[in-house]
This record gives structure tokens, C-alpha cells and sequence, in this order.
């Protein structure tokens, strides 16, 4: 078997894997106003009829609240275990580490009905903080997992130096480890974000009635027909979910070059 | 402001023609505004004064025709924004209700007498002021009787509408006299195999089934038959629908000739232009359906919201909009030109020639049947 | 306080907030279901607590559960010999290709970035009954209407292969990467062809890869339940459907805990047997 039959093959895997993302999106500018093939005409009025409804633009203020709040807490937490984990010698890591990561080994439903019934019997029934709760549970090990990747490429002399210049540690921690740490945390803060935005499978159990995240909102309009406005929403989709980590992936290029020089 | 106040005020403006319907159309893009200031979480702010009402209903064209004629100039007036959510099933939505906080729903748009009563067996009725709802005075006594029947010291819901579920059909493909001769059962004849469709609704397809294993759907002697009756159904069906909207798209695409149907959407594709034939066979299944206010709403301002609904203007205007009768009695109010050709429609404000779930009959069963049908539906 | 003291307590501070957060949020509620599916539900009213083991025994010997549960595990099997069979080779392809590095990395990670729910309705377009593949039919005048595709177990496989093929790419691709090609080299120099020595030498060393990345579709494809919804039809649900609509639609809480906790076992004691071969390392470091 030569190398270009392999070639070929993962070409036709990589289109598999983007071609019907890719029909999205260009639907999603299709003039027809059913929609579907043949297109018609390119045009932007599915993307107005979005913006027009009320609904989809509420779903999608609701996610971005939603998927800020978990990326700031999820952050938060991970960033400090993962501190713990890579620059201390913690018994038992393993261990810690297995627990840490413990919700993404448990299937996703089961964490949601777990969660959803535990939080319901202390009087925490369907809501906004419920559906926190599990989206910074869910998200808190990817995010471990990134920044703890990151950190261990980070040098600890530059602290010590620090240190031994009469820093005090919460001064060394603020103007030496927190920059060095921001690439780790920005990554981490974006992972959990995009996943929080994404996520459908625990959200459907805990998100109260009347409220709808992004997903949700595309999976309730899929119950009556495939719509040319789902695409659009699907297009805005992928450009925040794709769109953020390139930007994201770009500014740190950036920022690690302008260090390098 | 004194609620009767602002509700003879409104209804005022209305009769002196001030707000007309092209009017109530301009209303539509302010009401979307309106309730855009709202946050999704600001329920809080419910309790001091009533700033919304949610009321939930069955989506598509129902939903658009409650916003236009209804809940549109009753913000206008009030200043109390209408927060429409939809559902695709009324077992569905009582979960919903069961699992959210008191207050979280206000007013529910139910199907049948059964509805009713489960809502007051898991005690989620409110007790409603009749004297602020001037307008049931114009209501079919049939329709009011049934809820009094569940709940003989007070009411929780005011009539609104009702319907038949019939056979809804493609007459290109299928005949006139083709429906009539075949009734029910041609939802498992082979001939229609693929385009056939149906709801996945349990208590639907087991009245169905009764009707073609000619049993009376209030009575159903052999079940084995019943449940056979809509396995053959569903290993016809090219798929169970899951609303309204889908039950329109797939008859008015040709994806399905033939399935089961509610008769306002039907007629409402008839106003389309497409070639959608309607007919009730016999026993086909009635509903009435009802205003329900949930408990832990505000519910004078939902006695407000009730009785403007029911007003003739609004009552009329919602009916012709949804295609479905009015609770209003035809001989009390004048229902104008269209109502009367409307599917189901019924001149005398008995009622008599629809049949109706039993609700003690359908409730007492829910349980059994509703979880033998998902079952049956997975192919078990 | 000395300074060996407060290095001893520093790192338990700054876990702590993350560790209460899972034992809180997940380890506690695990433990509670286990309790709750104990429970009956009562028709009217609140759960019953007390100890009746009704919720187990229909679990575990109504034949509709097992069933369902043999359905699922052989859906998740198929999309987890599919994946491996469409993931090995590109993973592969992209480990020894001497292409555009950035290229090659957008390759293995753009595909996670794009959101599980279009990814799956996107099969609609596709498929459906004015999708690409019946316009493009219907326009070469092959077929006169719309063929049905959709809605059945092979859109749902369809579905699950395209939802978790880059996590075997991923996978595969980690340990392919921590392969010496030089091993292949001095294999091919002593006289093995490429293929025996692909056979021989690569493919065992990058089992432990293909390995996790079979788990993780796996267990994530037999956890589903947004799939078959999206794609399938009424007869296609999955253990997890099972178990969204005893909690959501039924309210049966006690009985959806029980069914949870048995897909917990099945799924878990997966995991359990991977790790006590494998170790938790090669899952991990997909994901970092």
C-alpha cells in the first residue's frame, strides 16, 4: 500500500469530517427561502432573521453569560489545583489527580441526573445556578488538564530569583508567575468556555423551563424541520467555537514572539 | 392603575376601532422589544407588581395567532408582557411544570378534560374569580360543564377552543371516497407503506388503534389488539411527528399522503393552497381545549388576560387566525363568516356529535399504557 | 509557623477549592443516586424514601432493559470499529506527513472546536429528503422523489462516527508520535517490507493509543443520547434516552436513578478493566 493511497484516504476522512459542517454554513447564506438545495442566490437574510428573533438572540445571551461565569470559575479552580499538582510534591497525586478528573470518566448523563437530583433535594431545583454548577463540574478537568500541559513548561527560577531578591511570595506570585501563567490561563479559561458554550447533553436536564442555551435552542427548532435559520445559527456557532481558539491560539503566537524578541 | 380600570379602557379602544387588526400586526415588532428587555432570569422581579404572564401553547401557527390578536394589544394596554414558550405534548409540559418552582408558569394552553384533571390531581389548580371574567357569561355551558364536572367548587381554567383529531390525507394520492370507505384503518393499510405518518403521542395512537380494531375508544375491551393495531402503525410510518409545525411540513412536502391530524392545522394548510383533505371518521378524537392557570401565578392579572381573551374581538379574530372554534355559543354571539366553515365546528353549542376522552378512563390507565407505548415504540 | 509547615499546607489551600467542588458536585450526588434509586416514586406526592429494591429489580430483569442495553453496547461497538478503521490510517498519515506543521495541527484539532449539535444535524442536509445527496440524485434524473435516508440505526452510527472520530485521530496520533521511526527504518533495513514492518513493529507499539481512543468512543457513543434523538427514529433510542426520559418526561426519579447507576457499572467497570491494563497516563494525555 503506497503513501498516496494513504493521503488519499485521510483526504476523504477529513472531508467526511468537514463537508457537511461545511453544507452549513453554506446554506446558511442561501437565498431559497426553504432553505435547502438548489441555492438559489447568496444573501445574509436568514442571519437578519436571527438577529430579529427574539428568542435565538436571548438563547445566545443566555450561553454567553453562561459560558463566561463557567470559564471564570472553572478557571479559577483549575488553575490553582493545577498550580498544586505540578509545583508541590502532593501525596497521594495520582489519586487527587483520578478525582480531579473524575467527572469526564463519569458519562455525562450520569453526572446530570446525579447532580440535577442531589442539588433538587437541598432545594436547588432547575435553574441558572444548577445549570453553573454543572457546567463548571464538567469543564473543570479539561481545563486542569490544558493549564497543568502548560505549567510544567514554565520555569521555576525566574520565581526563585524573585524570591531571593526580598519578594515577598504573593508579590513574586502577582508580578512574576501570574504573567508567565496567563498564556496556561487564557487557554484553559477558552477551553472551558467553547465546551460550556457547546454543551447540550447535561444542560437539557438541568436548564429550567422557558430557558434556552444556544444548543438547545437548535435542537428544539430541529423538532419542527431543518430551517435555514438553524444553519445560520449553526454558522454563528462555529465562528464563536472555532473562530475563539484560532484567535485565541493567534494572540498567543503573537505575544510569545514579541517575548522571544 | 385598578385592573378593571385598565381592562375597560382597553377594551374601549377596541370597540371604537382604534386598534384594528393592521394595527395589531404594527404591534408585533414592539411587542418583541418589549419582552427583549426582559432577561431570562428576571423572574424575581414577579413578585411585587405583575410586569408578565407566561403562558406556553402548542407553537406554529397557534402560537403566532394567540401573539397577533391576543397577547400583543394586551400589552399594549396593560403595560403586562405575554411570555409564549411552546410544547410539543401535553405529558411533556406537566413533567416541566411538576419539576419547576412555583410561579415559573402562569397559564397553560391544555388539551381535554383529562388535562384538566390531572393538573387538580397533583393540586396545581388555582381557584379563579369568575366575577372578573365577565366573558365566560358567552361561553358554550357544555364546555364549562365538563371542567365543573373535576372540580364542582370552582373553576381553574376557562374554555378557549376546540377540535377533532381526523384523518388528514393527500388527495392526489388518495381519494374521497377512498377515506370514507377505509376509515381509520388506512393508517395501516400496506398499500400506504412510507407515507403514512402519526403523533408520537400514546393516548392518540391507542384511540386510533381502538377505532381500527373497531372498539370504542372509551371502552377498549382488547388491548392485545389495540397495542397490535399501532405496532402495525408504526412499522408502516415513515415517522411519529412531534408538533404541529412537523405534522404540516411533512404532509405539505409529501413526505407522508396520510396520517392522524389536529383540524386547525390542517385547515390552516387548506388556506395554503395545498391539496390536504379532512375528515372526522367516526368517533374521531374531540377535544376541548382550555385557559389553565397554574398555581403560584398572579392570578388576577391572568383573570385580566383570560377575559380579554375571550372577548368576541379577540375570540374571533384568535379562531380565524388558529382555525379552531371558539368556546364562544354560537347562538348567544355572532361568529361571523369563517368560524362556521371551520373542521369540527358545531352550530348548535352542544357539542354532541363530538366524542370525547373519558378523563377518569384515560387518567386511571395513564401510567400502564403510556409506559407500555414507549416501549412498543422502540420496537419492543 | 514554620516554612516547611506552610510548604506541607500550601498545595492542600489551593486544591481545596477544586477538590470540595467535585466531591460536592459530583462524588456526593453519585452517592445520592445510589440511595435515591432505593426509593419509589409515588404517583401523586413525593418520592418515598425508604429501602425497596423495585427499581433494581425491574432494572435488572426486564428483558426491555436488556434489550436496549444490548442495542446500545452494539451501536457503540460498530462506531467504535468504524472510527478505528477511519482514524488509524489519516493519524498516520499526519505523524510521518512532511507537510505544514500548523496545517497538519489544525487537522487534528479543528474538528473539536465545532459544536456536537451541528455537527450531527448537519447529516440532515445531507441526507434528508431535500439534502445534497437526493437534490444531486433527483437533478441527474436518477431517481424521481426524494429517497428516505435518514432516521433509521445506520444515520445514528453515521451520526456517532462523525461526533467522535477526533478523539480516535487524536489518540492514535499521540502514540504514533511517540514512536522512533527509526525503528520502522531498521526493520525495512533488515530486510521486513514496509507493510510487515508497519505490522510488526508500529501497529503493537501504538495499540495502547488505539486502545484509549476505543474507549473513549466507546464510552462516550454508548452515553449518548442527543444522537439518536437528532437522527433517529422512534426505534433507535439508546440506554441513556432510557434514562433521560424516566428523569425529564416520566418524573420518575428513583427509577432513573437506578438506570443511571447501571449504565454507570457497565460503562465504569469498562474503564476500570482499561485502567487496570493501561492506566489512566494514555487517556490523559489525548486530552492534555
Amino acid at each position: 500500500m503506497g503513501w498516496a493511497a494513504i493521503r488519499t484516504y485521510t483526504i476523504l476522512v477529513y472531508l467526511f469530517m468537514f463537508l457537511p459542517v461545511a453544507v452549513v454554513v453554506l446554506l446558511s447564506f442561501n437565498q431559497n427561502q426553504f432553505g435547502s438545495f438548489p441555492m438559489t442566490g447568496l444573501s445574509l437574510r436568514w442571519f437578519e432573521a436571527l438577529w430579529n428573533n427574539e428568542a435565538v438572540m436571548r438563547a445566545f445571551r443566555t450561553s454567553v453569560v453562561l459560558g463566561l461565569l463557567t470559564a471564570l470559575i472553572s478557571t479559577t479552580l483549575g488553575v490553582l489545583a493545577s498550580l498544586a499538582l505540578v509545583r508541590y510534591s502532593v501525596p497521594g497525586k495520582n489519586l487527587i489527580t483520578t478525582i480531579l478528573i473524575a467527572p469526564i470518566l463519569v458519562p455525562e448523563v450520569v453526572l446530570a441526573v446525579a447532580l440535577l437530583l442531589f442539588l433538587n433535594w437541598l432545594g436547588i431545583g432547575k435553574s441558572f445556578a444548577l445549570l453553573l454548577a454543572g457546567h463548571v463540574i464538567f469543564t473543570l478537568p479539561f481545563v486542569i488538564l490544558v493549564v497543568q500541559a502548560r505549567l510544567v513548561g514554565i520555569r521555576r527560577d525566574v520565581e526563585e530569583a524573585a524570591l531571593s531578591l526580598g519578594a515577598s511570595p504573593v508579590q513574586t506570585f502577582f508580578s512574576i508567575t501570574l504573567p508567565l501563567l496567563m498564556p496556561a490561563v487564557a487557554a484553559g479559561g477558552l477551553f472551558a468556555f467553547t465546551i460550556s458554550f457547546d454543551d447540550i447533553t447535561g444542560t437539557l436536564f438541568w436548564k429550567p423551563g422557558g430557558v434556552e442555551t444556544v444548543p438547545t435552542q437548535i435542537f428544539s427548532m430541529l423538532r419542527n424541520s431543518i430551517s435555514p435559520e438553524i444553519n445560520a445559527l449553526g454558522t454563528v456557532m462555529i465562528v464563536m467555537t472555532v473562530g475563539l481558539p484560532l484567535l485565541g491560539a493567534a494572540i498567543a503566537r503573537s505575544m510569545a514572539l514579541k517575548r522571544g524578541a | 392603575m385598578d385592573n378593571t380600570k385598565r381592562y375597560e379602557r382597553l377594551l374601549e379602544r377596541y370597540r371604537n376601532g382604534d386598534l384594528d387588526r393592521r394595527r395589531f400586526l404594527g404591534l408585533l415588532g414592539a411587542a418583541g422589544l418589549a419582552y427583549g428587555v426582559q432577561t431570562p432570569f428576571a423572574r424575581m422581579a414577579l413578585a411585587q407588581e405583575v410586569q408578565q404572564v407566561r403562558f406556553d401553547g402548542w407553537g406554529g401557527v397557534v402560537s403566532e395567532a394567540f401573539r397577533r390578536y391576543a397577547f400583543d394589544p394586551y400589552t399594549e394596554e396593560t403595560g403586562i408582557t405575554v411570555v409564549d414558550g411552546t410544547f410539543s405534548g401535553g405529558d411533556e409540559y406537566l413533567a416541566q411544570v411538576r419539576s419547576s418552582q412555583e410561579g415559573e408558569y402562569n397559564i397553560a394552553h391544555l388539551s381535554g378534560v383529562f388535562d384538566y384533571a390531572r393538573y387538580v390531581n397533583f393540586e396545581l389548580d388555582v381557584e379563579l374569580n369568575i366575577d372578573n371574567i365577565p366573558n365566560m357569561s358567552l361561553v358554550m355551558d357544555a364546555l364549562t360543564n365538563a371542567f365543573r364536572s373535576i372540580t364542582p367548587d370552582h373553576l381553574s381554567a376557562v374554555p378557549y377552543n376546540y377540535g377533532t383529531t381526523g384523518l388528514a390525507y393527500n388527495r392526489a394520492h388518495i381519494s374521497d371516497e377512498e377515506i370514507r370507505e377505509k376509515g381509520a384503518s388506512i393508517l395501516i393499510d400496506p398499500a400506504y407503506e412510507g407515507k403514512i405518518g402519526g403523533w408520537s403521542d400514546w393516548r392518540t395512537r391507542l384511540w386510533y388503534a381502538a377505532l381500527q380494531t373497531d372498539q370504542s375508544p372509551n371502552d377498549i375491551q382488547d388491548m392485545d389488539a389495540a397495542w397490535d393495531a399501532i405496532r402495525s402503525h408504526r412499522d408502516l410510518a415513515l415517522k411519529y411527528w412531534g408538533s404541529g409545525a412537523e405534522l404540516m411540513s411533512l404532509l405539505a412536502e409529501e413526505e407522508i399522503y396520510v396520517t392522524e391530524g389536529w383540524s386547525g392545522r390542517i385547515a390552516a394548510l387548506q388556506e395554503q393552497g395545498h391539496d390536504i383533505g379532512y375528515y372526522d371518521p367516526p368517533n374521531s378524537f374531540g377535544w376541548q381545549e382550555c385557559l389553565f392557570v397554574i398555581k403560584g401565578s398572579p392570578v388576577e392579572a391572568c383573570e385580566e388576560l383570560l377575559n380579554f381573551m375571550l372577548e368576541p374581538e379577540t375570540s374571533i379574530a384568535v379562531a380565524e387566525g388558529q382555525n379552531y372554534p371558539p368556546a364562544l355559543d354560537g347562538t348567544k354571539v355572532d361568529l361571523g363568516d369563517k368560524i362556521p366553515t371551520l373542521p369540527a365546528y358545531d352550530p348548535s353549542g352542544t357539542l354532541e356529535a363530538l366524542t370525547f376522552a373519558d378523563p377518569e378512563y384515560w387518567n386511571g390507565n395513564e401510567a400502564e399504557w403510556s409506559e407500555t407505548f414507549s416501549r412498543v415504540q422502540r420496537g419492543f | 509557623m514554620s516554612v516547611e509547615a506552610r510548604e506541607k499546607r500550601q498545595p492542600w489551600i489551593l486544591l481545596s477549592p477544586a477538590l470540595g467542588a467535585v466531591t460536592m458536585l459530583l462524588l456526593v450526588p453519585l452517592i445520592f443516586i445510589v440511595v435515591y434509586s432505593f426509593w419509589l416514586r409515588s404517583a401523586t406526592g413525593p418520592d418515598v424514601v425508604g429501602f425497596h429494591l423495585d427499581n433494581w429489580e425491574s432494572t435488572l430483569t426486564d428483558p426491555f432493559y436488556r434489550f436496549i442495553l444490548f442495542n446500545t453496547l452494539k451501536i457503540a461497538a460498530i462506531t467504535t470499529v468504524i472510527c478505528a478503521l477511519l482514524g488509524y490510517p489519516a493519524a498516520y498519515f499526519i505523524t510521518r506527513s512532511s507537510g505544514n506543521k500548523m496545517l497538519l495541527l489544525l487537522l487534528l484539532m479543528l474538528p473539536f472546536w465545532i459544536s456536537y449539535i451541528i455537527r450531527t444535524m448537519s447529516w440532515i442536509n445531507i441526507l434528508g429528503s431535500s439534502g445534497a445527496v437526493n437534490t444531486f440524485l433527483m437533478s441527474i434524473g436518477l431517481i424521481s422523489s426524494p429517497i428516505q435516508m435518514l432516521y433509521n440505526e445506520v444515520t445514528v452510527i453515521l451520526g456517532l462516527v462523525h461526533f467522535l472520530l477526533p478523539f480516535m485521530v487524536l489518540n492514535i496520533y499521540v502514540s504514533l508520535d511517540g514512536i522512533d521511526t527509526n525503528l520502522e527504518d531498521a526493520a525495512t533495513s533488515l530486510g521486513a517490507t514496509r507493510w510487515q514492518s508497519f505490522l510488526q513493529v508500529t501497529l503493537p507499539l501504538s495499540l495502547p493509543g488505539l486502545a484509549a481512543g476505543g474507549l473513549l468512543c466507546f464510552v462516550l457513543g454508548a452515553g449518548t443520547y442527543i444522537t439518536p434523538l437528532v437522527l433517529g427514529g422512534p426505534q433507535d433510542a439508546m440506554f441513556a434516552n432510557l434514562v433521560f426520559e424516566a428523569i425529564i418526561t416520566q418524573l420518575n426519579w428513583p427509577l432513573g436513578s437506578a438506570l443511571s447507576m447501571a449504565l454507570l457499572l457497565v460503562l465504569g467497570s469498562l474503564v476500570a478493566i482499561y485502567n487496570r491494563f493501561l492506566g489512566m497516563s494514555q487517556l490523559t494525555k489525548g486530552l492534555g
